[in-house]
């Protein structure tokens, strides 16, 4: 069971540059194609990105957990950090706001904090009663700029 | 493709967008590009373990195939939030048994403006979306929130 008095912890920042050939394989599995060349040329052409008004390539809405993923031992060692069971977690919401685009050449670091733990419903109820995480990360670019904002929800059943 | 605010009205339906059937192969693609590694997603004998009789697909990959839906219709830099809740597993196509198990993993993503107003100087709308699977049963639910021009 996650442990509350991790509420306001702060996991270590960690950077990362966002390569063109991973948005394009993001692209790909998000659309369910076997091979980039088939995605669209906004994921895969600096100047179809151009053209669409972008700097360089974009990445796609729901790229930003590539940089849990990928950095900092990923979402396990966040879980553990929690005394969180990775078995038991279930990832319940998740949202983004979008401040500024990001693209291919950036370098976006990313800051975890725990924001909310609480237990919701009743013990011994099966099904219901659960251990409530929220994560927000920060994603901020080259330029100091926060590009796009997280939050996670997981339950420990 | 442009989209104006002044052509869309409280109402309106985003174009329904359905995915292709969802295979382990799509799962392990996944987990390739995002980072995701639990073997929930792609090995049927951890699956087995805790109790369940098949790999699940990332909620994530969910939310990825809304994101697909809704750029293409409205432009990814317009997006300003997308918010989402995951409300039930989706089990992938067994290709052993394609017919019976097509539909449980074929995603249709559909979505109606709520709300249009005016924000931080931007012409905003709010739309509900819901991701549902073709035998109807529901697997995220939530909202995305775009400036238009």
């Amino acid at each position: 069971m996650a442990d509350q008095s991790k509420i306001g912890m702060e996991f270590p920042l960690c950077s990362i540059v966002v390569e063109k050939n991973k948005i394009a394989e993001f692209a790909a599995a998000i659309a369910q194609q076997e091979d980039t060349a088939c995605i669209k040329p906004l994921y895969r052409e600096k100047q179809a990105a151009e053209n669409a008004g972008y700097v360089n390539i974009p990445v796609p809405p729901t790229f930003s957990g590539c940089f849990v993923h990928w950095t900092g031992g990923g979402l396990l060692s966040i879980t553990q950090a929690l005394h969180a069971d990775m078995s038991k977690l279930l990832h319940s919401e998740e949202e983004y706001e979008y401040f500024s685009p990001v693209c291919a050449g950036d370098v976006i670091t990313r800051k975890i904090k725990v924001v909310d733990m609480y237990e919701r419903g009743k013990k011994g109820k099966k099904g219901w009663h659960a251990q409530v995480t929220v994560l927000e990360t920060e994603l901020i670019n080259q330029k100091g700029e926060l590009v796009i904002r997280a939050r996670t929800t997981f339950v420990e059943k | 493709m442009l989209i104006r605010y002044d052509t869309l009205q409280i109402g309106d339906a985003m174009p329904i967008y359905t995915s292709a059937p969802i295979t382990r192969t799509h799962l392990v693609r996944y987990a390739g590009a995002s980072g995701d590694f639990n073997p929930l997603h792609h090995d049927d004998s951890f699956a087995k373990t805790i109790g369940m009789n098949n790999v699940i697909a990332h909620g994530m990959l969910i939310m990825g195939i809304a994101g697909e839906a809704i750029t293409a219709w409205i432009d990814n830099k317009y997006l300003r939030k997308f918010s989402v809740h995951f409300l039930s597993m989706t089990e992938p196509v067994n290709l052993n048994d394609y017919e019976n198990t097509k539909d449980r993993a074929t995603i249709i993503v559909s979505g109606r403006i709520s709300k249009k107003y005016e924000e931080n100087g931007e012409k905003r709308i709010h739309c509900d979306i819901v991701a549902q699977d073709a035998l109807g049963s529901r697997k995220l639910s939530g909202f995305f929130i775009a400036a238009l021009p």
